[in-house]
């Protein structure tokens, strides 16, 4: 460096920003954080769900592979679903009311696979007291990966709802 | 804020194929995929993961370890954020990028937020071709700092990629005089290349490699990839090959090299090199184009289910309302896809925010298969302005004015 005072441009960094200047593949990295949150309504009001969660940004929250060689097993999967649902449904909240308190009932941890990899599909159930309507806030990794996203879907009978979770759009009332 | 859902018609719901992109006509053809199960065996391998037995996965655990113990520690955060934004270039995965955007949050919504927060937040966004916002954080590190040799570096690399030649060439500039000679030969040399004087920009990055003599291997992966695009310019085959070579043996597994020489390989007829090279580097989304491209070409089994995951990955960003691949998807709806008025769509889109030159290439090749020759005039009259010597994209450019000139219109 010339002057000593230009501030954090040593080599390595000017390199990879210089990179992009290739092409831009540098941005062609593309594997973002996803998870797909889907409930359905059944007659009686229960809500029946299924959260899909990146193994990979698992591993990264909560250090699922143990042995860190890279290989998350099943087995590694299996043994920490009580890690992964405390932490899971810490950042999903079900809201009906002061009076309609709701309860989110884990019922069990399956597998489930996406383009970009395996999910951990989380399947559990949302029962509100009374017939209020529910507001779901959702917060899963926005703290450590504000990139992060949800993609919701409602389906109650034939009609559905969908919507993009983001750290800016956290919170939707259910219709 | 809340926002009210309403219900909305089965059928459009369809098109958004939740759940990994099981939707559509497709999805048959890779069962498995949205269908939860339980594996068979605790031992079976479900997801490859980073290995901390990596060195740079320990060093990111080191630093992390620092940061944690150290919030407040703005040298902490930026080290770990760094860090993050490196591996996630290196082996191609954009959740890295997330991860240093919420390290520096912190420092850079500050009242009075440091350049140097400033300018890595401006390179998270040009990773993600976040281009304008970008601009906006590297102003503001400006203001904060003007003589910032990395805000300078930037703003030239992102001027180049939206094909500003003139303001890069002053930004260069401003490299040599803050970052120092070396950068500023390397900056300028770069620049050369894609306004016809490639040989000029051979000889300043040998000069740029000279005065940057033991350099670290990322610094010298880097010179040599430029040297190999430059010398892709010249049509000099066999340099290219060397160049890249020369990189990857410093960086064996820098996704974007990776990538760059695959497509190298791809065009000089050699797809089962790029099969052997890319072996790994699946979940990359840049390496797993060419893996398909790959497959095509030499007539695998595997590529009806390839192209299904590719498109589902491409749906999985759309859905989540991410659209700076434009280049990667126009290849794969003309090459894999076989719909060019899509990969003209696509194609046009993208030259409107990034014009190297294979953002050039990939809108003259749509243009050409939809024989829509007259929506190639962006391109062919920034080519025409630029003067970029390329033997791939002139012989599309010549063959495009040509049929415009006939007054072409099939």
């Amino acid at each position: 460096m010339r002057r000593a005072s230009a501030p954090r441009a040593n080599a390595p960094r000017a390199a990879y920003v210089l990179l992009g200047v290739l092409g831009c593949y540098a941005a062609g990295a593309h594997s973002v954080s996803d998870a797909y949150l889907t409930l359905v309504a059944d007659k009686s009001g229960v809500l029946h769900g299924q959260w899909d969660i990146a193994l990979r940004d698992l591993d990264f929250a909560i250090d699922l592979d143990k042995d860190g060689q890279g290989h998350l097993t099943w087995g590694e999967v299996r043994r920490n679903r009580e890690r992964i649902e405390d932490y899971a449904y810490r950042f999903l909240k079900f809201d009906a009311g002061s009076r309609n308190h709701c309860v989110i009932t884990p019922l069990k941890q399956m597998i489930d696979q996406h383009a970009d990899g395996a999910y951990a599909a989380l399947m559990f159930d949302v029962t509100c007291a009374g017939a209020a309507s529910i507001t779901l806030n959702y917060n899963l990794f926005f703290a450590i990966d504000p990139s992060h996203r949800a993609i919701f879907v409602g389906r109650k009978g034939d009609d559905v709802a969908t919507a993009v979770l983001a750290p800016q759009n956290s919170t939707i009332v259910l219709p | 804020m809340s926002v009210r859902l309403s219900w909305i018609s089965v059928a459009f719901v369809g098109a958004l194929a939740c759940a990994g992109g099981a939707g559509g006509a497709n999805a048959a053809s890779a069962p498995g995929f949205g269908v939860p199960y339980v594996p068979a065996r605790d031992g079976e391998v479900i997801q490859e993961v980073p290995a901390r037995t990596e060195p740079a996965v320990q060093r990111m655990h080191v630093l992390r370890a620092a940061w944690s113990s150290a919030p407040q520690d703005m040298s902490a955060a930026l080290g770990l954020a760094e860090a993050y934004v490196d591996y996630g270039r290196e082996i191609g995965d954009a959740h890295y990028a997330g991860y240093a955007e919420a390290v520096i949050a912190p420092w850079v919504h500050h009242v009075a937020p440091p350049a140097s927060a400033l300018v890595l937040q401006a390179t998270i966004l040009q990773f993600r071709h976040q281009f304008a916002d970008a601009r906006d954080f590297l102003r503001a590190a400006f203001k904060a700092d003007p003589r910032n040799a990395q805000a300078w570096i930037t703003l030239a690399t992102l001027d180049m990629v939206q094909g500003d030649y003139v303001a890069a060439g002053k930004d260069c500039a401003q490299v040599t005089s803050f970052a120092g000679l070396a950068l500023g030969l390397a900056c300028g040399g770069s620049l050369r290349s894609y306004i016809g004087h490639a040989e000029q920009s051979q000889a300043l990055l040998h000069q740029a490699a000279a005065s940057l003599g033991g350099a670290s291997a990322p610094t010298r992966a880097w010179l040599s990839g430029l040297m190999a695009e430059t010398a892709e310019r010249l049509g000099d085959w066999s340099a290219v090959e060397s160049r890249y070579r020369d990189a990857l043996l410093a960086t064996p597994q820098d996704n974007f090299l990776l990538v760059a020489y695959a497509d190298f390989l791809l065009d000089r007829g050699r797809p089962q090199e790029v099969l052997t090279l890319l072996k790994g580097h699946e979940q990359s989304d840049t390496a797993f184009l060419r893996i398909v491209l790959a497959q095509a070409a030499v007539h695998s089994a595997d590529l009806a289910n390839s192209v299904w995951i590719m498109a589902a990955r491409f749906d999985a960003l759309a859905q989540r309302g991410s659209d700076y691949f434009g280049r990667e998807q126009s290849r794969f709806a003309l090459q894999l896809q076989h719909d060019p008025a899509r990969a003209l769509d696509l194609a046009l889109q993208n030259w409107r925010v990034q014009r190297a030159p294979w953002d050039a290439r990939v809108l003259l090749e749509a243009a050409l298969a939809a024989r829509q020759p007259a929506a190639a005039a962006p391109a062919l009259q920034f080519l025409e302005q630029t003067h970029l010597q390329d033997p791939v994209i002139e012989p599309l450019a010549q063959q495009l004015r040509t049929q415009i000139n006939n007054g072409v219109h099939l």
